[in-house]
């Protein structure tokens, strides 16, 4: 079994986990959970991370309750795309890039599932 | 009964945990073993285990698993004293216990007559009649027309079922509910037991529509003397496949239980039954009816087993070989023992299978705790066969404890790469009608026909899924450029 290990609440626990085809797989306080982390190309290219930068995905499943951009809008990285709402929280999806809105996935209302495609970004080329 | 010999090699036409389960029992009594596999079947524990095999077949089950000719041409030509059939597959088709003797081996199993007796429904129903047995008020005539069936429907009255005479499980099975729909079920019925058994031939039975399902364990030994070993109970059911398993059963006082267990060994004891075998009851308002008999090894076999101190399909062997058993005269049960089994299937979208390879698996071992196992990391779970991949059973002084060592067994269990139904186990054993011990075969359907919701994640747990996928060598929070690499860049606050 392959397992990470991670401090957690004043212990080091042993956590079963392993990725494979752009899935996380982990074992967690008794249930098992897999998580789609993206075509997980490794570090070194453009496309790093577990996903493409650019393609905001819903870190959970719930529903959007604010869409705050529209296609074809100029944003900063950090700006507020899209507010959704789960467990009676609220999340903010942010820009992770400086570019244009190139696609955005979803309306208020809508419910989402986890790794859901929010919004898409065109990365902003040739900034001065 | 075939004289006594000792089995140098035993053939296998199974697959999957119970292949691996008969194979160690062969290792350890000291007999070779060959599986009797299909093609993509080299990928799985009992390929690995098993001293030799022999392919009879291409993936589909009615090229391999089910093909009888080709089962007693592999046994045969890797020289195998006997064949032991599993459950599924051919474990209850009179013609192969018949060709597999014909051919000078052994069937380790009851005997082609008891198969042919109890295979048939109506006949076995007829047996249990004729020693004064319950069994559920119906129809099982010869006149099979349709305004003949329809009119015994209404004297049976509704709810009723109708099934096809020939076949086990729920193959060909329909609830009519009102006389409106009767015409059109049982066409239907009768096409589906056409289709699979090749016979059209219905029965009808009263449905009771809150009753328990309790099976018996019998054993027939070389010697002829039927063993009971008490009962079962298998309420939780989804589509009349069973899903947790335990004995013995929480519903039935001293009475009920000696009265059920006598049926039982009488209607064994007077088909001359060999062997292993298993008779299925539904138990309402303190009454039982014959439901069936089952001429094999049942998948629950194991809780049986911990809770009678025995080995079944040691036993199955020994006899099988004319030797006796070393049973004690009565038996007693000991604490108790549940069993839950394991689908690959995705909880989370109603239990649709979930197939692909098996990435990585942890059985949390412990005192009482037993894992009946088909595959090993890197083995793909194919779409060819049942979705069952594995067997979790436990066993504890009483109930309650041991469903609180499955709730904890079940937690620490690692499966990665196909999704299963332990979140599914999880809810039904912590669900206060089986805690109580009051669940019925309409349990599952009451309580969770809608799947289950998938879990959310907590934002502490959401930083925690980005440090362990930090950890496993993607960044995803800070990376030595400085940049925030993930995906899911955002704040939280509470509302």
């Amino acid at each position: 079994m392959n397992w990470v290990e991670i401090p957690y609440h004043g212990k080091i626990w042993r956590i079963p986990a392993l990725k494979s085809q752009g899935r996380l797989w982990f074992h967690w306080q008794g249930e098992t959970h897999v998580v789609e982390v993206g075509n997980g190309s490794r570090r070194g290219g453009a496309d790093q991370g577990r996903s493409h930068r650019g393609v905001i995905q819903a870190p959970m499943p719930g529903k959007v309750t604010k869409v705050h951009v529209t296609v074809g809008e100029r944003v900063a990285k950090g700006k507020a795309l899209v507010v959704m709402e789960a467990m009676k929280m609220e999340y903010t999806l942010e820009a992770d890039l400086d570019g244009t809105i190139a696609e955005v996935g979803v309306t208020p209302g809508q419910q989402v599932s986890l790794g859901q495609v929010i919004v898409r970004l065109d990365e902003e080329t040739g900034k001065a | 009964m075939a004289r006594p010999r000792k089995f140098e090699k035993v053939a296998i036409a199974n697959r999957g945990e119970v292949a691996v389960r008969i194979i160690r029992a062969c290792q350890e009594m000291g007999i070779e073993t060959v599986l009797l596999h299909s093609s993509v079947d080299t990928q799985t524990a009992a390929y690995r285990l098993a001293d030799e095999a022999y392919c009879v077949g291409e993936a589909p089950s009615h090229a391999s698993y089910l093909n009888i000719q080709a089962n007693v041409q592999g046994a045969l030509s890797a020289g195998a004293d006997a064949v032991h059939p599993g459950f599924g597959f051919l474990s209850e088709n009179r013609e192969f216990a018949e060709a597999v003797t014909q051919a000078g081996m052994v069937f380790i199993g009851p005997t082609a007559e008891n198969i042919r007796l109890f295979g048939d429904k109506i006949s076995a129903k007829e047996h249990v009649e004729k020693i004064g047995g319950p069994t559920i008020p119906g129809y099982q005539g010869e006149d099979q027309s349709i305004p003949r069936l329809l009119k015994e429907c209404d004297r049976i009255g509704y709810p009723l079922i109708c099934k096809a005479a020939a076949g086990g499980g729920g193959r060909g099975l329909k609830v009519i509910k009102n006389s409106f729909e009767a015409e059109e079920l049982i066409k239907s019925a009768q096409r589906e037991a056409m289709s699979a058994f090749g016979s059209g031939s219905v029965f009808l039975e009263k449905y009771l529509d809150h009753a328990k399902h309790i099976e018996v364990q019998i054993f027939g030994d070389h010697g002829g003397k039927v063993h009971v070993l008490f009962d079962r109970e298998c309420s939780v059911q989804r589509r009349h496949q069973k899903i947790i398993e335990e004995a013995l059963s929480p519903s039935l006082d001293e009475d009920l239980r000696q009265a059920i267990g006598r049926i039982a060994g009488d209607l064994a004891e007077r088909a001359g039954y060999v062997g292993a075998g298993t008779v299925e009851f539904l138990l309402q308002d303190e009454r039982f009816y014959f439901m069936e008999m089952n001429t094999r090894l049942q998948v629950e076999h194991p809780v049986t087993e911990l809770v009678m101190g025995v080995d079944l399909v040691k036993a199955q062997i020994m006899t099988a070989m004319g030797q006796p058993l070393s049973w004690p005269k009565e038996f007693k049960a000991r604490g108790h023992a549940i069993e839950c089994r394991i689908y690959a299937e995705d909880p989370y979208r109603g239990g649709i299978p979930s197939t692909g390879k098996i990435l990585a698996a942890h059985w949390p071992q412990g005192p009482g705790r037993r894992f009946e196992v088909g595959f090993e990391p890197g083995d793909e779970v194919t779409s060819y066969y049942d979705p069952m991949i594995a067997k979790v059973i436990v066993w504890d002084e009483s109930r309650i404890r041991a469903i609180q060592k499955m709730k904890r067994t079940l937690s620490d269990t690692v499966i990665f790469g196909v999704r299963t139904n332990i979140p599914l186990l999880q809810s039904i054993l912590s669900h206060e009608e089986f805690v109580l011990g009051e669940m019925t075969t309409r349990f599952f359907e009451t309580h969770f026909s809608k799947p289950l919701s998938p879990p959310e994640f907590s934002p502490t747990e959401l930083k925690l899924i980005q440090a362990i996928s930090g950890k496993l060598g993607e960044p995803v929070d800070r990376d030595a450029g400085g940049e925030d690499q993930s995906p899911w860049s955002f704040t939280w606050s509470r509302r």
